[in-house]
């Protein structure tokens, strides 16, 4: 008999590997180790390809476009012209609105050197300039587009439009998950666009989860995690009797990995049902931390309570834990706006990276903090009739703030530097695929080697492009 | 999106790819088609075509032409019953396999309905098939499913799949797409009409540029183009030369998947690394859209905006608009009216508060004023909302997305590593040189598409046929007979059964590119009958089944799964097609000042109550959100994301998938509907349950079964009906087709 070329007599295992996801993986690790003693599951940790410097990440992700020239990159020239019109060297292929009366404009707040290392940063964020000595401050990041969402896919995928994996999945599927129990990527308050979570073709054991914050004891953290109205034995009863009826199909077909998978999905999510909400339950932190996160606090309440779980998910073995911030978008009355979004995360974060400090988990944590891009050091006004005190700023991507700590980075340096205006970097660029280099370098991971082969050839987080920037690299 | 099995062995080989471990492992035939030949040899020059990548090429099999191959000699000779399954059964005979059993009727009417309609048989189906006589009945069978209009409404979902289709353009701002239906029913009514698919092809190139013979033919073949326009246009995009470059982009990436199974996209910047497609290739196809429109820029901001176009009207159509228009304009008037109403009370009561009446001393009397005052401001901001909707969304001639020739259309030149600001040499327009070196004929004022329909619809064509007929082996028999269905380059999967790929695509060819009969063919035949329980000697020599010895088991799809739930409650309601989007609710709708910035959007608030019961296929596709309403279960089941053109779906086995399934309030709603159905139409408890086997599963309950759910029922009240009833939806069989 001639051998079928095929490796399909592994696709039993391997599709229970590649198709259960994430707070399954101790059932499903038992129930493989019953039927195939041998297996790796996706989500088993897998060892980096070189020393890491850090084993897993806390994205921060300002959604919106968080203003550097007013939070961390002033500019000298900008200050002294403030209110008058200026002459800068835009790129003059793009459409621009709201420009007619657009001037230089100064920092709504003063910014201003801080900690040993002198970093600049705004008094909008007094609680983060007191940590300013753990941070690597780059000042010229840069993408490729001025528009939220294929921006926001960038950042997330690191292409503009398509739909390819997420830098979770991208770290999920190289490193695993460190905790059997929890999946390896968990997106706390996710923005709309489910790609920016999404694993594409990667196995979905890597996609995200997403999270929200329950509000109150009637929420769930995960859509669909409970049935208000049923009990426990009533749904158990039930379950029972539709897992007979499964095993008899399953016996009618001889075998069939799906109708396993499908089995073994259900007997997780029932135990998901009790596991989440301890998991999301912050009552057990001390006053002294709920206060060091802001929460109780009415504008960093929220903010603070997804900072503190991000903190609880990725102590917990969590591999890529992202907090997402929406309100950064600021084309009108950056004065009173900007304020407010910086009370709402001041806190949070600064109380995030004092808590992993404090804990030990700083060295082996890396923490992200970015927008999709930033805004623009002159003023943008939409309506082409408001006095300068209600302007805001436009888009940029040529040239905005980013901010990392922990895991492997220089703490209390700033990198790059950007022109006289704060439009164009001048040295130190840092484009996104750097970036994303950068963090799978110090995840211990190559990224020009983290590939996955689909419709005909390998794919990578960053493409063609990418360098990993050495000089950030403690 | 690859098959289960591919995305398996893509897994395996990626991970030990990774720590080079592969060539070891791996058998020699197992390896992915070597490409150093083809890269060491390529030339260098990014213009020229790389003639030893092409003669390379040109031996792959894909590009072979379609030949109809002989039929081959089986022992077994009672075994087909038509074409299909000589060449299936040669093989399985060569490799010392035998096929299957037969499913019992009950699975297949099950397994044809599901694959055809996407909705399991009705009770009264099952019954009148059980007793009718073959061979005959299986036919009747086919024939009535194929006759139905549930058919195109399951196929064109597959369709829409590599079209990139949703109800949303772009992904920025939430920007509705108001008339992308128009391009689905479109190509749910060709599928129903079995409109022949080289036809099929030329209106959705080049529709615009296609003779008529009457108003409702103009109108398809200008809605048909809508294929060309309906994908993730990011029409915020600030650098128009850009938007222009990447939308051509797109659909040249569109329709190499979609008809040629080729990643043509891969050479916008440098010659294809693997597959013979020099970056000439790509100007050369880009060409063709160079000179046409898709999108303009609006007044507004940097915003573009997808083209629409008004289409032809027949005459009761025109009475039909006038009339919708003189109620609207009275609907408008009556709303101002009340508006005014409203505006003239208010200020009456402003008065009276500002005189300081009623006096204090009258507190209630002073209560009700203020209160009336304030219903009314609220009245008065509720009727602007209406009025400003309704002003916007006044009645007008049909309108679809689609697309035009520019006025003077010329070659388009190579973009220098994409950047469309940075242009190198005009490349004429023509096609992929691996298949066709000629050069077309174009009349100078037009952009070639005609030409570029007639080279894809071409039965010369070697990858058209090939590429069609696999994917609707792969709707019905669960794998393609080549696995990896949009993609038939060099590192795509080999053919399991070349010749019959080959006598399927010829036979698809001379029979008029008939779907319907392609389809009709393959559900009648003995293959297709097969039962899809495994084997000891099956699993030994063939686990994956990819010589077919028995029918693959399918899940099914989210779009299956909701409809199949609505079908067995009772509440299925049929529906003609029309907007999904309802946008008619003004609360639906934003932005919609002319002064913005930003152009109109939508935020679903409300849907319509009956969209609660339609088909799947007629909800709002979103991009830009999780799906919303009743379809939520595609954000959980596998749905194609409207960012990919992808002709297979991922099958996942989830926790948020049973969680959806026990704890959803759409699932509980319909499981207790259909136990008050049960309850209605059978009386006593033995009854009820064959029913509710039946209605659901498509078959009598067995004995252990009848026992089992017995035991359940301890009070066989309405509870315990409503608990079995949402066991049995969310059970592996209700999911599955077997």
């Amino acid at each position: 008999m001639k051998r079928i070329p095929t490796l399909d007599r592994f696709s039993r295992r391997h599709w229970l590997q590649t198709s259960t996801c994430g707070f399954g993986g101790l059932a499903l690790h038992s129930l493989m180790s019953r039927t195939a003693s041998a297996a790796t599951g996706p989500l088993d940790a897998r060892a980096p390809l070189h020393e890491p410097r850090a084993k897993r990440v806390i994205f921060l992700f300002m959604a919106g476009g968080p203003s550097q020239p007013d939070l961390f990159d002033p500019k000298p020239l900008i200050t002294r012209k403030h209110g008058q019109k200026i002459v800068a060297p835009i790129d003059d292929q793009q459409i621009r609105v709201g420009i007619a009366n657009s001037v230089a404009l100064g920092p709504v707040a003063p910014v201003r050197p801080r900690g040993e290392s002198g970093m600049m940063l705004s008094d909008l964020m007094p609680h983060v300039a007191s940590v300013a000595d753990d941070l690597c401050l780059l000042q010229a990041m840069c993408t490729d587009n001025k528009a939220h969402a294929p921006a926001t896919l960038q950042f997330h995928t690191g292409t503009l439009s398509d739909s390819l994996p997420s830098m979770g999945s991208w770290i999920s599927y190289g490193l695993g998950s460190e905790n059997e129990d929890l999946p390896s990527f968990i997106t706390i308050h996710p923005p709309n666009d489910v790609r920016s979570y999404g694993s594409s073709f990667l196995p979905a054991a890597h996609q995200g989860t997403p999270v929200n914050v329950p509000e109150d004891d009637m929420a769930s953290a995960i859509k669909y995690l409970r049935d208000p109205d049923t009990n426990a034995n009533v749904q158990r009863r039930r379950l029972d009797f539709l897992q007979r009826m499964n095993k008899r199909l399953l016996d009618r077909v001889e075998t069939d990995a799906q109708i396993e998978g499908i089995i073994e999905s259900f007997e997780l999510a029932f135990r998901m049902q009790s596991e989440t909400p301890k998991l999301v339950d912050l009552s057990g932190e001390t006053s002294e931390t709920l206060e060091l996160y802001g929460i109780g606090d009415e504008q960093a309440d929220r903010h603070g309570r997804a900072c503190l779980m991000a903190r609880r998910l990725s102590e917990a073995g969590v591999r890529f834990v992202q907090v997402t911030v929406r309100g950064w978008d600021h084309h009108g009355d950056i004065l009173t706006d900007l304020p407010k979004s910086c009370a709402g995360v001041d806190k949070p974060i600064a109380g995030l990276i004092k808590d992993l400090k404090r804990r030990g988990l700083l060295d082996e944590t890396l923490v992200l903090w970015s927008g999709e891009f930033g805004r623009s050091p002159w003023s943008q006004d939409i309506s082409g009739k408001s006095p300068i005190e209600k302007h805001g700023r436009e888009h940029q991507q040529e040239s905005f703030c980013s901010w990392m700590t922990g895991g492997g980075v220089k703490a209390g340096i700033t990198y790059g530097s950007t022109d006289d205006f704060g439009y164009l970097p001048i040295e130190g660029r840092v484009h996104l695929h750097d970036l994303h280099a950068t963090m799978l370098h110090l995840l211990g991971l190559d990224h020009e080697q983290l590939t996955y082969p689909h419709a005909g050839r390998d794919f990578r987080l960053t493409d063609v492009y990418g360098k990993v920037v050495d000089e950030i690299i403690a | 999106m690859m098959s289960k099995l591919a995305t398996n062995m893509v897994y395996f080989i990626a991970v030990f790819a990774c720590v080079g471990l592969l060539p070891a492992l791996l058998p020699a035939d197992d390896r992915p088609a070597d490409q150093t030949d083809l890269n060491d040899s390529a030339v260098e020059n990014p213009l020229g075509s790389s003639v030893t990548t092409l003669t390379a090429g040109q031996n792959h099999w894909a590009f072979q032409p379609v030949k109809k191959p002989p039929r081959p000699d089986v022992v077994e000779h009672t075994w087909p019953l038509s074409e299909v399954d000589f060449f299936l059964l040669s093989r399985l005979e060569d490799e010392g396999l035998t096929p299957s059993e037969d499913a019992d009727r009950y699975t297949w009417l099950r397994r044809v309905s599901f694959d055809l309609t996407g909705l399991p048989p009705t009770v009264e189906e099952i019954r009148h098939f059980r007793d009718d006589t073959p061979p005959l009945a299986f036919a009747a069978v086919v024939d009535r499913l194929l006759a139905s209009r549930a058919f195109g409404e399951r196929w064109a979902r597959y369709w829409l799949d590599l079209v990139g289709y949703a109800d949303q353009i772009g992904t920025s701002n939430n920007i509705f797409a108001e008339y992308a239906w128009r391009y689905r029913d479109y190509v749910i009514d060709t599928l129903n009409e079995d409109k022949p698919f080289d036809r099929f092809i030329r209106e959705q190139i080049a529709g615009d540029l296609l003779e008529y013979d009457s108003v409702e033919e103009q109108a398809a073949n200008i809605a048909a183009t809508g294929f060309l326009v309906l994908g993730d246009l990011e029409i915020v995009e600030a650098d128009k030369a850009k938007l222009h470059a990447d939308i051509i982009d797109q659909q040249l990436v569109k329709i190499g998947k979609a008809f040629l199974g080729m990643t043509i996209g891969c050479a916008r910047c440098h010659d294809h690394k693997f597959d013979p497609i020099p970056q000439r290739d790509y100007y050369a196809l880009a060409g063709f859209f160079y000179g046409t429109q898709s999108v303009y820029k609006t007044d507004q901001g940097v915003w573009s905006d997808a083209i629409d176009i008004e289409l032809p009207e027949t005459e009761s159509d025109k009475a039909a608009r006038t009339e919708r228009t003189r109620r609207h304009t009275e609907r408008i008037a009556a709303l101002k009216q009340e508006r005014s109403q409203a505006v003239a009370r208010k200020s009456e009561l402003d008065e009276l508060v500002e005189k300081g009446e009623p006096p204090a001393d009258q507190e209630v009397a002073r209560d009700e004023v203020t209160k009336e005052r304030d219903e009314l401001t609220g009245r008065i901001e509720q009727l602007d909302k209406k009025i400003g909707h309704a002003e916007f969304f006044t009645p007008t001639v049909p309108r679809a997305y689609g697309v035009r020739d520019i006025g003077q259309p010329v070659d388009m030149r190579v973009t220098v590593r994409g950047n469309p600001h940075n242009l190198g040499d005009k490349v004429p327009r023509g096609f992929l040189q691996v298949v066709s070196n000629v050069l077309p004929d174009i009349p100078q004022t037009e952009s070639g598409r005609r030409q570029l329909a007639d080279w894809l619809a071409s039965p010369e064509n070697p990858l058209t046929a090939r590429v069609a007929v696999n994917r609707i082996w792969q709707k019905l028999f669960g794998t393609g007979l080549v696995q990896s269905v949009d993609y038939f380059g060099l590192r795509g999967e080999t053919p399991s059964h070349p010749e019959l790929l080959d006598h399927l695509a010829a036979t698809f060819i001379e029979d008029g590119w008939s779907q319907k009969r392609m389809i009709r063919s393959l559900v009648l035949s003995r293959a297709y009958r097969m039962n899809s329980e495994n084997n000891e000697r099956g699993s030994d020599a063939d686990v994956g089944n990819r010589l077919f010895w028995r029918m693959n088991r399918r899940r099914l799809d989210a779009e299956a799964l909701r409809d199949a739930i609505l079908a067995v409650s009772g509440q299925l309601q049929p529906a003609a097609g029309g907007p999904a989007m309802p946008l008619e609710y003004p609360e639906n709708v934003n932005n919609i000042d002319p002064e913005s910035v930003n152009p109109p959007s939508f935020e679903i608030v409300k849907f319509r109550p009956e969209q609660a019961f339609q088909r799947t296929i007629y909800l709002p596709v979103l991009r830009s959100e999780p799906q919303p309403g009743t379809a939520d279960l595609r954000n959980m089941f596998d749905f194609t994301q409207p960012a990919q053109f992808a002709g297979q779906r991922s099958i996942t086995a989830v926790p948020t998938q049973a969680l959806y399934l026990m704890n959803s309030p759409f699932v509980k709603k319909h499981a207790e509907d259909l136990a008050q159905r049960i309850m209605q139409d059978a009386t006593d408890s033995d009854a009820r349950l064959e029913l509710l086997w039946l209605r659901a599963l498509n078959r009598p309950i067995t004995v252990e079964e009848k026992l089992d759910a017995e035991a359940f029922l301890v009070d066989d009240d309405n509870h315990d009906w409503i608990e079995l009833s949402h066991a049995v939806l969310a059970s592996s069989e209700f999911l599955m087709r077997l």
